[in-house]
């Protein structure tokens, strides 16, 4: 019978013992006293001796974490294991039978369900192998994530249930109403999935499970089900259920299902304990396509294939729906309150570009070979934007409860689309920075936010903001303001113009600018003023630098 | 001429490219440097010497078993000639059928010796000298393999041969001196053991069939030792002299001491090497790796797209119906299809008797790669049919994963073999346990039903018959 080895108090405020070197190899004899292996505590390291002598099997791997009283590895002392079929094997190979035992436990994760009810036969002691996989289950858990956020979405599962994952391997997307994530595995192993993609989680609960050091891959999903048909009672039983061969396809549908590039795990296999025929291959359709069918009311369009020739001239009438990300359902609402709980107006004006153009395509190059990075307009906008905010501090300003709290520096929020919706990363102190550090700021918190790796904190505490419109051709829009902050500048296309300068009427790139704000705190002379200092400062960056 | 496929080599690989390519409606030729289609397999390989073995078989069996069997025969002799004659006759006849194949599906026949011009072009260098230049948009190579030899073993073809020159000689040697125990060496060593011969092998690894599982070069060993073979394990052969009348090897045993042998003929078995002489592959923009093998990807293609390599010329067993699978598969991918292989259960054998045959893991190999895994096995012995024909060597052993029951490796030795491994072939393309196949009906009295018997000794070590 196998004993079980844990991690040992160690002290009293030592919590976990991380494994480091094993001395012994995984299916060795080991002598009673043995070290097998050191553990390392955040105070000391120590050695850890063998309990009994035996056959080892490893279930903790060297860097692993453990707490106290986990499993470490288990000692067969017989040598035999779960020994369910051992004696099966043929007069002729007497020694195979031993040897197949350390496999057997090597595989440990795979077993660890299938392990009991394959040694039921036996004799009592024998499911006691069964533990020590459970053991060495981690529980990964919603992280927390900012101060206000809640609930987390699982965006998508970048892994399967039952994949082999790497220590911090990423296993899912997570969507909070600021952000998304990734949430790396908090161990090796195999991933057992507990919320399934699209499912909202508070804060804290269990998102999945990983089984510590599996080493078998294959089928893992639905380990109960084989084992029994070792049993002569249970054998009719498997032919039901999924089995170890669960979507193994036949070579003719292995063919049909590569051609159609669908993976055989999302098909329900019709033939023996869930084995894929040529048929299921045949009728087989992409995972994608049946979604929108299985609703009631498009499934009559898709179903009717047919007789759709009659009326093709009409075209599709196909609906589809589908559920709001966390993110754009925080937006939506987002939106709305500030709509409802701000006096919010905007105000227009517009800028002549020709100087800042002419600045630009003077110095770009310069710009350029200096800093390592293009000089853009967002620079020329920001830099005015914070010495207009000093100039009118309640634009900096926001409300709470009854106070008003102004900022006495500018951290402005630049609102950068991506695929997943609006994020508003922040560059800190921008009133202290020159046109390279935006630049250079702006082009990182843009591709952070392209990856999806911008985090909480860099979206938080912004206290004006930068929406840049223009760029999808926008000519004028009143923007809303980012809550809690007051103001918001809008940024437009730049067209040419006929304007009037000097009494001559010239052509002159213009940018129309607006100025949302929130009329509760900030007047109509501020605001209007906030703009045209803004306006000023751009068609004459000279004041800039001299801050005039 | 522009053609859709060109594939270069007529052999099993080759002619069965070229066939799936006009199936499926691609323009095909075949270029072919013998005068006869069909290649190693058909010519030299495969089918003479599964003629040879049935005709000596026969021999033995008259000499041997018939007298049990209530059959008296007066002064057997074996007639060499004929024998080979005959052998000539199966393989004429098989090439006809190759060249029929080409005719009824249309595939361009090019004799001649094929090597690239450049990646769309290849030279035909016919037999008259002159050359013809035929271009297409893909390729196969299927060039095969030829019996590779070491130094210290000058093959002369007279008294030092390959297994080309033992298929036509022209007496029965007195000593036949066989250097490799592989594949190839015992078949062609039961061949002349089973009509007089005196043979020795003499093998570099500690035994015969050793790429193979254990048990099966173990009963091997011990039916082949009953023809009078003698066995020089872990053996080095060090030098092989053609004295003229006859051959000398010399070799080093395990133990470091030299020993030598004296025959009169000297069977060179350790291998076959990829071939692809003269192909002229550098002008394709190919190389051969260093084991003479072309690299290709898990589609078969070469490192020029357009190009695909096959059969004993690429990585893998050198086997007749792998390179078949292979042809097919690149035919299919050709065609845009996406064709599967799975080279775990491409079936080994030997023609032996008893034939040896396996497919999937080898015990030895599941102990190294830590599988858990349950045997059963079940001798000839103990079945009504192997009694009723005195085939009583051999077993089933069937290898079984010791979780799920599913069956990871068949490995049989007996009579037929051969075609038992077929139905554990098609068990374990479906990924079938154990228990269902023994769970299947099969016809008695037949060899399969070792098969059964040794999956029900692997379930729960419930064989009936034993």
């Amino acid at each position: 019978m196998a004993i079980e080895m844990k991690v040992p108090p160690v002290g009293e405020s030592i919590a976990e013992v991380t494994v480091g070197t094993w001395h012994k190899k995984e299916g060795d004899v080991v002598k009673r006293d043995e070290v097998l292996c050191e553990l390392e505590s955040d105070k000391a390291s120590f050695e850890f001796p063998a309990e009994a002598d035996g056959v080892l099997h490893i279930l903790a791997q060297e860097g692993d974490v453990l707490p106290i009283g986990a499993v470490i590895c288990t000692i067969d002392a017989d040598g035999s294991g779960n020994g369910a079929a051992a004696p099966a094997a043929a007069p002729a190979q007497p020694a195979p039978a031993p040897q197949a035992e350390t496999p057997a436990q090597q595989a440990a994760p795979a077993l660890q369900s299938s392990a009991e009810p394959a040694a039921a036969p036996s004799a009592a002691p024998a499911p006691e192998p069964a533990q020590p996989a459970s053991a060495q289950v981690i529980e990964m858990k919603v992280p927390t994530v900012g101060e206000s956020v809640t609930e987390v979405t699982i965006a998508a599962w970048s892994k399967k249930d039952g994949d082999q994952v790497a220590l911090d391997e990423v296993l899912c997307e997570l969507e909070s109403d600021k952000a998304t994530f990734e949430l790396p595995a908090e161990a090796a192993g195999t991933l057992r999935i507990v919320a399934e993609a699209g499912a909202t989680l508070p804060i804290g609960a269990v998102i999945c499970r990983i089984e510590v050091g599996a080493g078998a891959p294959a089928a893992a999903s639905a380990p109960a089900a084989p084992a029994p048909a070792a049993q002569p009672a249970a054998a009719p039983a498997p032919a039901q259920d999924a089995s170890y061969a669960a979507n193994h396809p036949s070579p003719a549908a292995a063919k049909i299902l590569a051609e159609k590039g669908i993976n055989p795990q999302e098909v329900n296999g019709s033939g023996v304990g869930g084995r894929i025929t040529k048929e299921d291959a045949q009728s087989a359709q992409k995972a994608a396509a049946p979604q929108p069918a299985a609703q009631p009311a498009p499934a009559k369009p898709a179903a009717a294939p047919a007789p759709q020739p009659a009326v093709s001239g009409e075209g599709t009438r196909v609906q589809r729906r589908e559920r709001m990300s966390s993110l754009r359902r925080t937006i939506a609402r987002r939106l709305v309150a500030v709509k409802n709980e701000t006096a919010m107006l905007t105000t227009f004006n517009e800028v002549d570009m020709k100087p800042i153009m002419d600045l630009r395509a003077k110095y770009k190059d310069k710009f350029k070979d200096k800093h390592q990075v293009g000089l853009g307009f967002m620079s020329f906008f920001t830099k005015a934007v914070t010495i207009a905010l000093q100039d009118f501090p309640a634009v900096n300003a926001m409300i709470d409860g009854d106070s008003i709290v102004y900022n006495d520096y500018c951290d402005v929020s630049i609102a950068v689309s991506t695929e997943r919706g609006l994020v508003v990363p922040v560059i800190r102190n921008a009133e202290q920075m020159d046109f390279a550090q935006i630049e250079k700021e702006i082009i990182r918190l843009a591709g952070l936010a392209r990856d999806n790796k911008l985090t909480i904190d860099q979206m938080q505490g912004g206290t004006f903001t930068i929406t840049n419109g223009g760029i999808f051709g926008s000519m004028l829009s009143t923007p809303i303001i980012n809550a809690p902050q007051s103001a918001i500048l809008g940024m437009h296309n730049i067209v040419e113009r006929p304007v009037v300068v000097n009494g001559e009427i010239v052509v002159r790139p213009i940018m129309y600018v607006a100025l949302s704000y929130d009329h509760r705190i900030i007047d109509g002379k501020e605001s209007v003023s906030f703009l045209v200092r803004v306006k000023q400062l751009l068609e004459d960056p000279t004041r800039i630098l001299l801050g005039v | 001429m522009q053609y859709d496929v060109i594939v270069i080599g007529s052999g099993p690989g080759g002619y069965v490219a070229a066939i799936r390519c006009a199936q499926l409606g691609l323009k095909t030729a075949i270029v072919e440097k013998y005068k006869t289609l069909g290649g190693t397999c058909l010519n030299v390989g495969c089918i003479p010497s599964k003629a040879l073995l049935d005709s000596s078989e026969h021999f033995y069996n008259a000499a041997h078993t018939f007298e049990e069997h209530g059959i008296k025969l007066a002064d057997l002799q074996v007639d060499l000639p004929q024998m080979i004659k005959r052998k000539q006759g199966v393989v004429d006849a098989n090439v006809q059928g190759v060249s029929f194949l080409m005719k009824k599906n249309k595939i361009d026949v090019h004799q001649g010796f094929g090597s690239f011009a450049d990646a769309n072009t290849l030279n035909v260098k016919k037999e008259d000298g002159s050359t013809e230049q035929i271009t297409a948009k893909n390729f196969i190579i299927a060039t095969g393999s030829k019996p590779s030899s070491f130094p210290s073993m000058p093959i002369d073809k007279k008294r030092i041969i390959t297994s080309t020159e033992a298929l036509t000689l022209q007496e029965v040697p007195k000593h036949l001196i066989v250097i490799g125990a592989g594949v190839i060496g015992a078949e062609l060593g039961s061949v002349y053991a089973r009509i007089g011969a005196k043979v020795s092998f003499v093998e570099f690894a500690d035994s015969m069939i050793p790429t193979m599982d254990k048990t099966m070069g173990k009963e091997l060993q011990r039916a082949v030792k009953k023809l009078g073979a003698d066995f020089y394990f872990s053996h080095k052969v060090t030098s092989v002299e053609n004295t003229g009348e006859g051959v000398v090897v010399k070799a080093d045993t395990p133990k470091g001491e030299q020993i030598t042998l004296e025959g009169d003929y000297c069977l060179v078995s350790v291998g076959r090497r990829p071939y692809t002489d003269g192909l002229n592959l550098e002008a394709a923009g190919l190389a051969a790796d260093n084991r003479g093998r072309i690299e290709v990807d898990n589609h078969l293609r070469t490192s020029v797209p357009h190009i695909y390599a096959i059969g004993d010329v690429i990585r893998g067993a050198m086997l007749a119906h792998k390179a078949e699978e292979e042809g097919v598969f690149a035919a299919e991918t050709i065609a845009g299809q996406k064709p599967h292989i799975n080279y775990r259960l491409i079936p080994g054998v030997v023609y032996t008797w008893p034939e040896v045959a396996s497919v999937g893991y080898t015990e030895e190999e599941l102990k190294t790669e830590g599988k858990a895994y349950k045997v059963g096995s079940f001798p000839y012995r103990a079945l009504g049919r192997a009694r009723a024909s005195m085939d009583l060597d051999g077993l089933v052993k069937v290898l079984a994963d010791k979780q799920t029951d599913e069956i990871l490796g068949v490995h049989i030795i007996g009579a037929r073999a051969a075609d038992m491994i077929a139905e554990a072939v098609v068990a374990m393309e479906y990924r079938a346990s154990a228990e269902d196949v023994a769970r299947m009906s099969h016809a008695h009295p037949t060899y399969t039903e070792a098969m059964k018997e040794a999956c029900l000794a692997a379930t729960e070590n419930r064989a009936i018959h034993m």
